[in-house]
């Protein structure tokens, strides 16, 4: 943990003291939020500029090609990038948790009839209602399987869909169809017709539910319970080339995640300023609380640090996934991207 | 001219998706559409099988395109990420200008360079242009301050329009600031003044 000392304990100014973090409109951009406009960033000398981007690939290429200094990113993301699997390999690190847990499954209405609440006992029952469904072909809409989508094939959103699939007895490769659509375009996609149920983070689940477009029918959380669902990433070469503005950014994010945890009114006023349009503007405004730690989601934000035990896990759910795309998942590069420094 | 390829163009800027298309039509390459709609992405390569596929870099499509070859690995053709690794320059041109392709899996890098080639310059032709009509925007908006601000000159001065416009000129030039920035604070003061704040 020596590492991890220096790092918060340097107190030399940061290199450069304007960045600009990439972010995507989910409750779990909390502590970015937070540190911006709780000025957490500014009390580390920081003026960060936090980028609202409008898809995951998009995010992870303007990470790589040194456009954004850092990002909110999905927990597989900087595996993915490192191992370069979907794009030319980028070096990417994750120093801390950004949020852990979150995701919640949704089908709309049509699937969803007569299924029960999430059971954190029984996260799969629901999946087999599904398959019932299917196997009696009660359901012919569009004439073709249920097109299902989820965020990004790196992430915990596919393995969760896939999982309680196949729990359920669905085939997922077979039985549905799967895309991948940005967590803003759940909703309206669900809306519209173009998909029958997704996977992905808060606010977008609970929102569908609210507009009485879908139900949630199981939540990551009781599938793979403890997943680390966000972190920071940055790029090797950056943290390298700026570790005390790297240092001073964990610390503004600790300040954050410190004042998140002293309470309702913390809870309250970050509800208040993600409420605001460049964040997630009024796509918050059916919650009247920060949803942290309850069922179905069981979010948390402020469980900073990073246990790679918990990333060794995630890697060997998606081994399968890797090597189908002949990618090999090497337990060194495993190590260097998931490294504590808090 | 090089073979011709075809080209599934996902741009919600009509303007410019019309500038790539006649500029790639030019070249003798087969253009087919350019609506996007996220879902039907996937029905659409499957339909028209396109050797190359360039999307704006903002459209919230690019996930369904970038996850395609993962997850329908038989049925669409598999499209790949164009990122060119050995040319870093070219990847960061595409990236500045905003626009990003995938292609079929196996097509000559070469053929496809010439493709993003257009594209990159027509994408940076319709930046600037934009930028042009911002900084005509911004002018057009100054211009109006101006004229309200020697407009409540007139009023408070007595003066005509030349006099004021001097004293306009005078007070920037006392300030070392834009004349723009004076009229602001001349609104400022003379409003405050007419509301008796």
């Amino acid at each position: 943990m020596s590492e991890a000392n220096t790092f918060i304990t340097t107190s030399r100014p940061p290199e450069i003291d304007t960045l600009t973090l990439g972010f995507i409109p989910l409750i779990d951009a909390a502590l970015l939020i937070i540190a911006r406009e709780g000025g957490h960033f500014a009390a580390q000398g920081l003026d960060v500029n936090l980028s609202r981007e409008n898809a995951w690939s998009t995010l992870r290429d303007k990470v790589a090609a040194g456009f954004l200094d850092g990002a909110h990113m999905l927990a597989p993301m900087p595996l993915a990038m490192s191992l370069g699997m979907s794009r030319a390999p980028c070096e990417t690190l994750a120093p801390i948790v950004l949020g852990t847990h979150g995701n919640t499954l949704v089908l709309s209405n049509r699937y969803a009839e007569g299924m029960a609440p999430p059971d954190p006992n029984d996260p799969a029952r629901n999946a087999r209602a599904l398959r019932d469904l299917l196997s009696d072909r009660l359901i012919h809409h569009r004439g073709t399987p249920p097109r299902l989508a989820m965020v990004y094939p790196y992430s915990w959103q596919h393995l969760q869909i896939r999982a309680w699939l196949e729990r359920g007895g669905v085939d997922p490769d077979n039985d549905v169809e799967l895309i991948a659509l940005p967590p803003a375009r759940m909703v309206d996609a669900l809306h519209e017709g173009q998909i029958d149920g997704f996977c992905v983070g808060e606010p977008w689940g609970s929102l569908a539910e609210h507009h009485g477009i879908g139900r949630i029918v199981a939540s990551g959380a009781d599938l793979f319970p403890g997943h680390p669902e966000k972190v920071l990433g940055v790029t090797a070469s950056w943290a390298h080339r700026y570790p005390d503005t790297l240092s001073a950014l964990l610390r503004a994010i600790q300040a954050a995640a410190d004042w998140l945890d002293s309470g309702e009114e913390a809870q309250q006023q970050t509800l208040q300023w993600l409420a605001l349009p460049p964040y997630l503007d009024r796509h918050v405004s059916h919650l009247d609380k920060l949803p942290l730690g309850q069922a179905p989601t069981m979010q948390y934000l402020t469980h900073l640090s990073l246990h790679p035990e918990a990333f060794a896990v995630m890697a060997a759910h998606m081994r399968p996934l890797a090597e189908s795309r002949g990618n090999r998942l090497d337990p060194e590069v495993l190590a260097r991207c998931y490294r504590p420094l808090l | 001219m090089p073979l011709p390829l075809k080209v599934l163009l996902v741009d919600e800027e009509v303007v410019r998706a019309a500038m790539v298309e006649e500029a790639l039509c030019q070249e003798g390459h087969e253009v087919i559409c350019r609506l996007s709609s996220p879902a039907s992405l996937n029905e659409m390569v499957a339909r028209h099988s396109p050797d190359v596929v360039i999307i704006d870099m903002e459209s919230p499509d690019r996930d369904t395109l970038d996850s395609m070859s993962l997850l329908h690995r038989e049925n669409p053709r598999p499209v790949v990420f164009f990122a060119d690794q050995h040319d870093p320059d070219s990847m960061q041109a595409a990236l500045k200008a905003g626009v990003s392709a995938y292609v079929v899996d196996g097509l000559v890098a070469g053929r496809v360079k010439a493709v993003m080639d257009v594209a990159i310059a027509r994408f940076e032709s319709f930046q600037s242009m934009r930028k042009e009509l911002d900084r005509a925007r911004n002018q057009l908006a100054e211009r109006k301050r101006i004229e309200k601000a020697k407009g409540l000159l007139m009023k408070h001065q007595s003066c005509d329009e030349e006099q004021a416009y001097r004293m306009l000129r005078k007070l920037a030039m006392d300030r070392g600031q834009r004349i723009a920035d004076v009229a602001d604070s001349v609104i400022d003061i003379l409003e405050r003044l007419e509301k008796g704040l």
